[in-house]
Parts: C-alpha cells; sequence; structure tokens
C-alpha cells in the first residue's frame, strides 16, 4: 500500500487527515472522539473498559474454549467469549474465528459456538434481502396484542435503569457502564420492555444500538423481533426463578426486589397475554 | 490513486477487498459524525470504533464520505467491503455515480443453496451446518484466495 494522496483535480480541496494520536493514552483518545463528535451530548460520559483494535480481540480468541462454551453458554457467568463487538466492527473475520474454534476442539465440542456464529451470518443474510426492511414488523405480533397497544418510546425509568426491579436494573446498569452483556440478560431486557411494559420492539432495539458495542441492525433488530413475537410463532418471556438459576449469585434475584418478575409461567402468561387462550 | 474505504463494518486490514485491490492502494477511514448522531451512537460506542479504527493506523478524516471518497481518490477505482448497511449501500450508489466503485464481500461461514427457505433460524442451520462446520482449509466451496 502506498502511504501519502497526493494527487487531487484542480479546483478540489484536499480533504486533510487527522493527525495521529501517540500508540499510548486512552485519555487522548476519549479527547479526540469528543473533539470530532460535536452532536453528542455532554451529559455522555460514560467509557467502557472494552477496548478496541485487533490486539484486544485477540486476547478474547485466546481464551475461547468452544466446548466449555457448549455447557457454560446460557449462564450469566458461562465461558463466553465477549468477541462480538470485535466481529460486529469486521476487527475479526467470523470464518477465521470459526476456524480458530475447529482448531481447538473438534467439529462435535464447536458446534455450539459455531451456531451461535450463524446465527449472527443467518440475520445478516436476512439484512442483505430486505435492507430497507429492518425497522419493520416480519409479521403481526403474537401476543393477542397489536402494534396499536403497544408505546413507541422508552421511558425514561427504564433508560436510566430506575425500573424499580433489581435485576433488571441491574443489567441496564451493566449495559450502559460497559456496551456489553451476556446474550441472556439482552432476553431478560428485550421480554421485559415488550411484554412486561408493553413497548414496541422498535423503541428497545434503538436504545441497545445507542449503547452496544457490538450492536448492529440486523443481529440486534431481528433478536427483538424473535422476543416480540414478530419474527418467531410465540413470545419470548421469563420469571424470576429463570434468572436466578442462570444468573448464580451474580444477580439480585430477591422476590421481594423482583415482585413483578415472579411466579409461574402460567401465571405470568395469563398476565401478560391476557387475550390469548390460558397456557395449559 | 485507488482508495479502499474502510467503514465501520469491516475495521480492518485483512479482508478479501484488499486482495481484490493490489498493494497500490490507499486505505483511509472517515470519522462520519454525523451519522453517529443519526444513530445515536453513545460515547463509549464512538470511542470503541475510534479505537479500532486508530490501530490501523492509516489516515482517518472527518467529514462525509460522499464528499471526501471523490476527492481523494480523484477519479480512481474505489474499493470498500461488503456489507447489508443501508449508510455504505447508499454512499456506494452515490459514489458510482462519478467513480468505479467495487465492492468485496468477506468469505461466507455457510453455503447453503440460493433456494433455502431462510424463515426460520433452524431451517437455514440445518442446510447450513455441514459448510459451516468445516474449516476454511477444507472447505471446497471456499472461492477467497489469498494473494
Amino acid at each position: 500500500m502506498v502511504s501519502l494522496l497526493d494527487s487531487l483535480p484542480p479546483g478540489l480541496a484536499k480533504p486533510c487527515a487527522l493527525k495521529r494520536l501517540e500508540k499510548s493514552g486512552r485519555d487522548k483518545v476519549v479527547s479526540r472522539v469528543k473533539d470530532i463528535s460535536p452532536g453528542l451530548a455532554d451529559s455522555d460520559v460514560i467509557i467502557s473498559e472494552i477496548r478496541g483494535g485487533r490486539k484486544a480481540a485477540d486476547q478474547c480468541l485466546a481464551h475461547l474454549n468452544p466446548a466449555k462454551y457448549g455447557s457454560t453458554r446460557n449462564h450469566l457467568d458461562g465461558a463466553v467469549t465477549r468477541l462480538s463487538p470485535y466481529i460486529r466492527h469486521g476487527v475479526v473475520n467470523i470464518t477465521d474465528v470459526r476456524d480458530t474454534a475447529l482448531d481447538i476442539s473438534s467439529a462435535k465440542d464447536s458446534e455450539k459456538f459455531i451456531q451461535q456464529l450463524s446465527w449472527r451470518e443467518y440475520w445478516q443474510r436476512l439484512y442483505k434481502e430486505f435492507p430497507r426492511n429492518i425497522w419493520q414488523d416480519v409479521e403481526p405480533y403474537k401476543t393477542g396484542f397489536s402494534p396499536d397497544d403497544y408505546q413507541d418510546n422508552l421511558p425514561r425509568d427504564i433508560a436510566e435503569g430506575r425500573t424499580g426491579i433489581a435485576s433488571i436494573d441491574g443489567f441496564i446498569d451493566e449495559l450502559l457502564t460497559t456496551g456489553y452483556i451476556h446474550n441472556h440478560a439482552r432476553l431478560y431486557l428485550a421480554g421485559y420492555v415488550c411484554h412486561w411494559r408493553r413497548i414496541k420492539w422498535q423503541a428497545g432495539a434503538a436504545w441497545f444500538l445507542t449503547h452496544l458495542l457490538d450492536g448492529d441492525p440486523a443481529s440486534n433488530n431481528l433478536s427483538w423481533q424473535w422476543v416480540a413475537s414478530t419474527f418467531s410463532h410465540k413470545p419470548y418471556y421469563f420469571n424470576l426463578e429463570n434468572i436466578a438459576k442462570f444468573s448464580g449469585d451474580t444477580v439480585d434475584t430477591r422476590i421481594e426486589t423482583n415482585r413483578p418478575l415472579a411466579g409461574t409461567y402460567e401465571e405470568l402468561y395469563a398476565r401478560l397475554f391476557p387475550n390469548l387462550e390460558p397456557k395449559k | 490513486m485507488s482508495i479502499v474505504w474502510v467503514h465501520e463494518d469491516a475495521i480492518t486490514l485483512n479482508h478479501p477487498v484488499f486482495w481484490t485491490a493490489g498493494p497500490a492502494v490507499q486505505p483511509i477511514f472517515i470519522w462520519d459524525t454525523e451519522e453517529h448522531d443519526r444513530r445515536a451512537y453513545s460515547l463509549k460506542r464512538r470511542v470503541f470504533i475510534y479505537e479500532c479504527a486508530h490501530d490501523l493506523d492509516i489516515p482517518i478524516y472527518a467529514g462525509r464520505p460522499c464528499e471526501i471518497l471523490p476527492v481523494l481518490a480523484a477519479g480512481e477505482t474505489i474499493y470498500t467491503a461488503g456489507t447489508p448497511n443501508l449508510y455504505v449501500l447508499d454512499v456506494v450508489a452515490d459514489l458510482r455515480k462519478s467513480h468505479d466503485v467495487t465492492v468485496v464481500d468477506a468469505p461466507q461461514l455457510a453455503h447453503i443453496p440460493a433456494n433455502t427457505d431462510t424463515g426460520r433460524f433452524f431451517r437455514f442451520w440445518n442446510r447450513a451446518k455441514k459448510s459451516a462446520l468445516t474449516h476454511s482449509s477444507e472447505n471446497q466451496i471456499e472461492t477467497a484466495t489469498a494473494p
């Protein structure tokens, strides 16, 4: 590759590249980003501990354990890779990640991990097929409600993590401070927004895209639709017992601080989807 | 001089677009704050993206790609990585009014027949599983080759 740009048609002003920053010093990066982002709100000051770049991606890849991932991935403290921000921005190629997994483990032991990579590819293929429909409902809701029954905007208590439900507020805090949350926590938040609060999935999806370092319209929006039931056979919902099962000691799952989520699946189904036939 | 536009969906120099473009190209990244504002990216997202781009040690310009790329390319071919991202698609469509633009896709994880019903993930997975679980070095269908 050549290093400089020097030939321009006459009459055109040559754009100037930004002055390169020193390699060290994250403060300088943050300062630069603020300088070149005049539209950013003054109140937006949170920086994630997760760093961008190939070196950071390689550190995640070095810890990849496909077999352990397969057996623990649904647990919030499971052996997930945290590679998704790097895959989303193409810092690492998805086929290279797959090949690394197959170098470490057999195809059988790598299957759950590679299946999860395939979800991303699946969403991307759908996005490529219908790029201008990524904010539209793919199918009708299967919740007994119509789109008009759902709020358009995300309430402030959700956006700020002040719902009063301890587990939900904990997940939101992690989203806001790190820009990364476990996939299961994403499902809990999306289920809460769509079904407990009856808010349009689009509002929740946009909120995630603001904060998630790995947020991309395909995986994010279509996953929200999977939860909402506009791209699945039924709505995804959960109960407090499920959060407790998969979170271990990492999340406050006491009943007294999480009452709206407590109950059997049958009870919650009747409460959340009163227009549907009772769940047997 | 030909340009490779490194956009936010492929912040890498290890992509087939570079094999297609050849060695005499200038990769650049463009910081489009208007687009970030439109997408309501938080500071942490912007910092992450900037760090990824900065890590490549390539020129970073601030502005709109449709304004910067034609000036820098000055009539030469513009290369970029393929993506379904509407923002990139719209920029490419605009650039093609005045320039030759070559879009190169990354290799896919899985190879499935074109007529496969992809209405649900597991229909896709059942057809994709075999090739998805095969290492690139063994996957005969993979056509991308290094220079």
